[in-house]
């Protein structure tokens, strides 16, 4: 089997497959769909960072017990909602809602007494929730232009049908991360927006690609059009590349996750890098299994 | 030969430019991130004119500039009313806050002399001319230092020296001769223009601990008389108003309680009055902004994230080389050597970016940077797959490898036309520090398709014809493609 995966030359009926991964398909847009309406109806929370929501963080290194860590959690200056600490390192993480910034900064030094660090190395940082509330419409604004050019891109290069594939293919993506996320509780941060930006790229991408080798084997097959030969030769042969290009793609983002936790380091890096971690093994995933039912319905008809 | 000379010149290129960077001793320029340092965002109302934001942030640049210990501050307008203040290796927050100058370089300082009296600078004495009793010239007074020859106004005003300051806000040119500054914007708590009967009238409020210096302040004006009763507001090295302590404040209290009210007359139905009280609370900036963000990172978190960046970059290169070797054997070699030239010619141009054009590599930058590798791993492999499946179905190695790289580059300009329209998209639409992100993209998928077609393409065809054996290519046997 792995002989014939390398060889491209692996047998899998891909129309039997894509049923079985249609209905894989269907049960994750359910869970997508329920996701989506919990969360929007706040039964389940959504962990935005303060960019969002507005709010002041202060990281600093320190030795720490956990009578430190209640105490400030306690503290009477500022409203302190959250707090994180990590395995591999010191550092400690505080989260407080807004407050006047004479308040801030009182805090800043009653954790430099606290902690005895030097106010100079707490990292500090004070955003208002409009700048949160920027990068999601840019990024929503973004988006919107994006998945129309992508429209027009694939139906000019080979056929509206293809688009809307591609498209259902690429939500797919954005909607695993997000409710990813949302389920396990994880922090979405601006650099998780850009992650899902660049993860709309991969995906493409790797649409693209198969488009184009479905094009070429259609091209150079008997009838010169999708057939169900076609299609299950393409996805035969391209399988191994997939494969080839999401490892590629995956190790040096991997590299970034297992660096970043062994050093213990987190931070805009590590934020960036595990929502494009999952993203280009989502987008592997759904630029085959994905794709292949709503082709094959396209023949069917 | 020519073919060489293609596959050779990517590789040269890039090794030279290395060279020359490496020589030259230039390193990329560091976004704050990466070197620590604090940045600012401030956001104005959102119908504010975009004039006034631009006027706020010339005023914020001279303000850094007289800061001093900055190094190579940045304040840029983004988006429609926001201003992004970046100022590397500065740690101490107030000093930056005040820096940026949102309570102003706002001085009080009692005037001395000023040409209402004598109608020339008080730092000039008039010399008539003996002989021609017409000709009048003037001359800079004894002990006076720093001022101007003609007119009389010190060149550098330094507010905790004597100098000599031009005032327009009359309408007329007034040169007043000023002491030390006393007070500043930062001992105000509030100001507001108000008309409680028959004129306009700034109202001014001390902070509680300020509030003595201004009543010794006032003590010592209102036991003077003339232009020395006057109290000078001066603004970035101009007076913008200079009010006289009234006549009924005695001498030995001054005005106390930590007010005080600067009559504005009526003529201008309070326009005046309402620019001073804004002077007084913001300082020089016509507009008043919000701290939207305030982010401060310490060098030692930079240099964290920057080694871990490169460190991750490091690592995956080399497991992404070793696996291109494993899987492509002689033709993985093609890819490391590509991607090397790659990796120097990307180090080489932002490095020179940062250099000649100010481009700053940020830690998003970084991340756009690590996700190209991939880009440019896969672009290699769709050409290689091409190759395998040319040679599957029986094509001479020399005509599949010529093939397989010409079909390979119409699949790969399609596919790279997608990334790069992704990064222009972002880079247009894009806020702070999503740019770097998309820069190095869009940069790095340019470099890719450059990478395709003149070495790729060339160096496909050239190693294919090194062997008969599909074994020094792929993990398959001769058998194999017999059998297929």
């Amino acid at each position: 089997m792995i002989k014939r995966l390398f060889l491209g030359s692996t047998n899998v009926d891909f129309l039997k497959v894509g049923k079985l991964f249609y209905k894989v398909f269907l049960i994750e847009v359910v869970i997508f769909l329920a996701v989506l309406i919990m969360s929007s109806l706040g039964v389940l929370p959504v962990n935005l960072s303060v960019d969002f929501t507005g709010g002041t963080t202060y990281q600093l290194e320190a030795n720490y017990s956990d009578e430190d860590i209640s105490e400030v959690m306690n503290s009477s200056i500022l409203d302190v909602s959250r707090y994180q600490t990590f395995d591999n390192s010191d550092s400690i993480i505080f989260r407080a809602t807004e407050n006047t910034q004479q308040k801030e900064t009182e805090f800043l030094f009653y954790l430099s007494n606290k902690f005895d660090v030097s106010d100079e190395n707490i990292d500090f940082q004070r955003v208002g929730p409009t700048f949160g509330d920027e990068i999601t419409s840019k990024g929503l604004q973004a988006l919107l232009i994006f998945l129309t050019l992508v429209i027009l891109l694939i139906s000019y290069r080979y056929e509206f049908k293809y688009s809307i594939i591609a498209l259902i293919a690429l939500i797919h993506d954005l909607l695993l991360v997000f409710s990813i996320y949302v389920l396990l509780g994880l922090e979405i941060t601006p650099s998780t927006v850009i992650a899902l930006l660049t993860i709309l790229g991969y995906s493409l991408y790797d649409t693209v690609i198969l488009f184009d080798k479905l094009n070429d084997t259609v091209k150079t097959s008997r009838f010169s059009y999708l057939s169900d030969d076609s299609l299950n030769k393409t996805f035969n042969e391209v399988l191994m590349r997939s494969l080839n290009t999401s490892i590629t793609s995956a190790i040096p983002i991997a590299s970034i996750l297992f660096l970043g936790n062994y050093l213990g380091l987190s931070g805009t890096l590590t934020d960036f890098a595990l929502p494009l971690f999952i993203g280009i093994l989502s987008g592997t995933y759904s630029s085959i299994f994905v794709t292949v039912p709503f082709l094959a319905k396209i023949i069917n008809k | 030969m020519k073919k060489y000379f293609n596959i050779l010149f990517l590789p040269i290129i890039s090794a030279s430019l290395f060279a020359l960077v490496y020589i030259q001793e230039l390193k990329p320029k560091l976004g704050l991130d990466l070197q620590g340092g604090i940045s600012v965002i401030l956001t104005a109302d959102d119908d504010t004119d975009q004039e006034l934001i631009e006027q706020a942030v010339e005023i914020m640049r001279t303000r850094i500039e007289a800061f001093g210990d900055v190094q190579e501050p940045e304040i840029a307008i983004s988006g429609e009313n926001s201003v992004l203040v970046q100022l590397p290796g500065v740690t101490d927050q107030e000093r930056a806050i005040e820096a940026l100058g949102t309570t102003g370089l706002l001085t009080f300082r009692p005037v001395l002399d000023s040409s209402l009296t004598t109608g020339y600078s008080p730092a000039l004495s008039l010399e008539v001319n003996p002989d021609d009793p017409e000709d009048v010239s003037t001359k800079i007074k004894e002990g006076v230092t720093g001022v101007d020859e003609v007119i009389g106004i010190s060149i550098n005003d330094n507010p905790e020296f004597e100098s000599y300051i031009l005032s327009v806000s009359g309408g007329y040119p007034v040169i007043y001769q000023l002491g030390p500054a006393e007070l500043t914007g930062n001992d105000i708590s509030d100001a507001i223009a108000v008309f409680p009967e028959n004129e306009w009238i700034v109202s001014l409020e001390f902070k509680e601990d300020s509030a003595q210096l201004f009543t010794e302040l006032t003590k010592k004006l209102a036991s003077q008389n003339g232009e020395q009763r006057k109290l000078a507001i001066v603004l970035d090295g101009e007076v913008v108003s200079a009010p006289g302590v009234a006549f009924d404040v005695d001498p030995s209290v001054g005005i106390t309680g930590g007010t005080a009210a600067i009559s504005m007359g009526n003529a201008d139905g309070g326009e005046s009055a309402n620019n001073l009280a804004i002077i007084l609370r913001y300082g020089a900036l016509p507009v008043s902004f919000e701290r939207s963000s305030i982010e401060k990172v310490s060098a030692t978190l930079g240099e964290d994230t920057l080694n871990l960046g490169l460190q991750a970059g490091l690592v995956g290169l080399v497991i992404v080389s070793m696996y291109l070797i494993l899987y492509y054997r002689t033709l993985g070699l093609v890819a490391i050597l590509g991607l090397s030239s790659f990796g120097l010619l990307f180090y080489s141009v932002i490095t020179l970016l940062g250099e000649y054009q100010g481009f700053t590599l940020t830690l998003s930058g970084i991340a756009g940077i690590i996700v190209s590798i991939g880009l440019a791993a896969d672009s290699y492999i769709v050409t290689f797959e091409k190759f395998k499946d040319e040679i599957k179905i029986g094509r001479s190695f020399q005509f599949a490898a010529e093939k397989a790289s010409q079909d390979a580059w119409k699949t790969i300009l399609t596919a790279d036309f997608v990334s790069l329209s992704a990064a222009l998209l972002l880079y247009v639409l894009a806020i702070g520090p999503i740019r770097g992100f998309a820069l190095a993209l869009g940069v790095a998928t340019i470099f890719d398709l450059i990478f395709t077609r003149i070495y790729t393409r060339n160096a496909v065809p050239v190693i294919s014809s090194l062997s008969k054996s599909p074994r020094v290519f792929f993990p398959i046997k001769e058998s194999d493609l017999i059998n297929d």
